[in-house]
């Protein structure tokens, strides 16, 4: 059953189709994972300059309020006057319409003058450094960007304002080791505008706002650049701002659904960005799921690279729409293959059902049929199949009956030699006494001419009967062939010269057309002499006056053994022809049409014997009153005959 | 001449006797090869006229034994169903003629002239040398 045809079909056609489907599989899903995670990796890489101009929209934002708050002419002159507590309200109305976290207004001497928080007159002392107010005040222009703060400074400006930069280090894995436990420091984003009066520079107005837990930038990010697209409940795009390795703004999310503030970034993310000042486009595990990642360097008012700025976007809506784009791929290899398996049980049905009616057809021929069942005939080259098979089977036929006819007609011989071989040895014996005695009658002299004529009358039929058991004797004689190499034309022409004078006498004409070429034949010439004179012989009484005899030899390849080379001589004569239910007896011995007395009915039943003992055939055609043809086939001995002929 | 003739046909040996007769010989008949031998103890002859098929012994062993006491005897062989290997076995056996049954007179007699005539010529051959 597994080597079926149906299996071998079925078999490859699922190879095929597994290869195929395989193949296609593996560089469909490598070429849709590349090109997902470039697309990606491409959007990241957009939405992280999104960020950055968001971010930096906001410093400028900073900066803009300050300096409109320098044309005001009140506060001129109240900074002037160093008014402190005039300016206090000025600032905290200031901080209150711009959203500052801090803000503050530092003397040309450098001190601070007054600020928003609760400690909003200094005393004199030692204040904290104030590094974007400093460095205005050096640049003597307006000065923004990110700046670090020291606790100490935070304090100052508002103790809640260090608590909230207060940030506990999370423990996070691949992060690079960091000795402390909390950050103290916090990042902001702030400006300074120094204040000019007609040339003479009066201090510096300052402010901004702490990044540490701030979420409206990431929010922000989130919100306009994600547009809050949401995947399987959580958002897909994120962004972080890190101060150093420390995330301290974020809306990225720990699995408890807290905003992961205090966990680190990965050690190779902060060499590369941090350390080498490159930016990073890669998938990356955050927290605590992969991300198509971006990460790109922050720099201070001093070029220092202080922080980084991140966006991510969820890789999992990327690998899921590649492995849903993967299960339809596999889907259709399934059903692929499922058709595969289909098809080829159907293919299978059609091609092999008439094979498998030819092969119970063959059954059927083994077992003795000559007519089996084989079917309607396809089209194509299984109808080619089962015409050959069919014509073989026929052929099979006309051979088989062929050998019949042929064991049939040895089987008749060899009975009616056996029979004529003790016939004639009884019979010889009494004949020897009747023809002695009649003899021996006739020698005397006193008898009368009537008695004569009548011992005249025993002796003839003595001799006709002699004729006949002699006849029968070499019929039944199965007498070895004496053969020797002879020239076909040449015995031919010979026999035919002997029957010459007697076809004159009667009136027939007898051509001869010698074929060409014919290569020499081993046989026993005087048998074989006696078969043609036979034929001629039957053929000349078959004849009336003014007909002829056609006696024409050549080389031939039998009809009946396949093709084997031969040579045929064909004696046609003009006569009476045989009546076709005559055709079938005419070898049989003892069957004649002469006249009882004019023939034995053994002449054709000898000349066949001698034709067959020469392993040759002889073919009779004949038409009613048209005459006949026998073809005597005989085969060339490819060794001998065909050497003797190029030899001669 | 003593002609002794040898076949198990009543019939065969009878018209023997009368056509040889009729011409001159002495006929002797037997119906079987051991009354040929016996009578050829008795009597001595210048021809056997032998049948081939008999029962008991056959022409052949008759031919042998004849061969091996009285060599100088010629025999003919007579058959009525000749084959080809009977004639050549009968040439092997140093027979002098071979005729086929049935015969008429004249065949049986102008065999027999011929096979004396050759018996003659041998020994006329072979006297001189005596």
């Amino acid at each position: 059953m597994f080597y079926s045809t149906r299996s071998k079909l079925i078999a490859s056609f699922l190879v095929v189709s597994f290869l195929v489907g395989a193949v296609s599989l593996f560089i469909g899903g490598q070429l849709l994972y590349k090109a997902v995670l470039s697309e990606a990796t491409n959007r990241v890489r957009l939405d992280l300059n999104s960020a950055r101009e968001i971010y930096l929209t906001r410093i400028k934002q900073l900066k803009c309020p300050l300096s409109i708050t320098t044309l005001g002419f009140g506060f001129l002159s109240a900074l002037k006057r160093h008014d402190a507590p005039e300016l206090a309200i000025r600032l905290r109305r200031l901080a209150q319409q711009a959203e500052l976290d801090f803000a503050g207004i530092v003397t040309k001497e450098g001190t601070t003058l007054c600020r928003m928080g609760p400690d909003s007159i200094p005393k004199e002392g030692i204040q904290a450094p104030n590094p974007i107010a400093n460095l205005a005040l050096k640049r003597r222009v307006a000065t923004s960007g990110t700046v670090v703060l020291s606790e100490e400074f935070l304090s100052a400006e508002d103790p809640e304002l260090a608590d909230r930069a207060r940030i506990q280090l999370l423990p996070t894995p691949r992060a690079a080791p960091r000795a402390e436990k909390e950050e103290l420091s916090g990042m902001a984003l702030a400006a300074a505008v120094p204040v000019f009066d007609k040339g003479d520079l009066l201090g510096v107005i300052y402010g901004g706002i702490l990044l540490n837990r701030s979420q409206t930038i990431v929010d922000t990010v989130r919100d306009t650049v994600f547009q809050q697209e949401i995947y399987k409940g959580r958002s897909i795009g994120t962004a972080t701002i890190f101060f150093k390795d420390l995330r301290i703004s974020t809306n990225v999310l720990t699995p408890d659904g807290k905003r992961a503030i205090g966990t680190r970034v990965s050690k190779e993310v902060r060499e590369h960005v941090l350390g080498k000042g490159k930016k990073w486009t890669d998938r990356a595990f955050v927290v605590s799921d992969w991300y198509i990642t971006a990460y790109e360097p922050i720099e201070d008012i001093f070029g220092e690279r202080v922080g980084m700025l991140y966006v991510g976007v969820l890789e999992a809506k990327y690998a899921d729409m590649r492995t849903k784009a993967l299960s339809v791929l596999v889907l259709i290899i399934v059903a692929g293959m499922l058709l595969a398996v289909g098809l080829g049980y159907i293919l299978e049905k059609k091609i092999m059902s008439p094979v498998h009616r030819l092969i119970k057809a063959g059954h059927q021929v083994s077992e003795g049929s000559l007519t089996p069942e084989i079917g309607p005939i396809s089209k194509g080259e299984i109808g080619v199949l089962q015409n050959t098979f069919q014509d073989m089977v026929a052929a099979m036929g006309r051979r088989r009956a062929a050998a019949e006819n042929r064991l049939l007609q040895s089987e008749k011989q060899a009975s009616v030699g056996r029979l004529a071989a003790g016939v004639a040895h009884e019979i010889n014996n009494p004949l020897t006494g009747v023809l002695t005695y009649t003899h021996m009658l006739l020698r005397r002299k006193d008898i009368g001419d009537d008695i004569r004529s009548d011992l005249q009358t025993i002796v003839e039929s003595t001799e006709r009967v002699r004729k006949i058991v002699k006849g029968l004797l070499d019929f039944s004689r199965q007498t070895k062939l004496d053969q020797e190499p002879t020239e076909v034309n040449r015995l031919v022409r010979s026999t035919i010269s002997v029957m010459e004078n007697q076809a004159l006498v009667k009136g027939v004409s007898i051509e001869f057309n010698p074929g060409e070429n014919l290569p020499m034949l081993t046989l026993d010439r005087n048998q074989f002499q006696s078969m043609l004179l036979n034929i001629i012989i039957n053929a000349l009484d078959a004849t009336e006056p003014g007909g002829s005899i056609r006696v024409s030899t050549g080389v031939s390849l039998s009809a009946s053994n396949a093709g084997k080379k031969g040579v045929e001589i064909a004696i046609a004569d003009t006569g009476c022809g045989i009546p076709q239910e005559d055709l079938d007896k005419l070898f049989d011995p003892f069957f004649s049409t002469k006249e009882v007395g004019q023939g034995t009915g053994l002449g054709l039943s000898v000349s066949f014997g001698i034709v067959q003992r020469h392993g040759g055939t002889i073919r009779v055609q004949s038409e009613v009153g048209r005459g006949s043809t026998f073809t005597i086939w005989l085969p060339v001995d490819e060794r001998g005959g065909e050497h003797e002929n190029i030899g001669s | 001449m003593k002609i002794l003739v040898v076949d198990d046909e009543r019939i065969v040996l009878d018209s023997c006797q009368k056509v040889l007769e009729a011409d001159g010989f002495e006929v002797y008949l037997v119906p079987s090869a051991n009354k040929a031998l016996q009578a050829m103890k008795k009597e001595g002859f210048g021809l056997l006229l032998v049948d081939i098929k008999m029962p008991e012994h056959d022409g052949m062993y008759l031919m042998r034994e004849v061969k091996k006491k009285w060599p100088d005897i010629p025999i003919i062989v007579m058959s009525g169903y000749p084959t080809t290997n009977t004639i050549e076995e009968a040439v092997k056996m140093q027979a002098a003629a071979f005729i086929a049954k049935p015969f008429t007179p004249d065949e049986l007699l102008e065999i027999i002239r011929k096979v004396i005539q050759k018996e003659e010529n041998h020994e006329s051959k072979q006297s001189p040398s005596d």
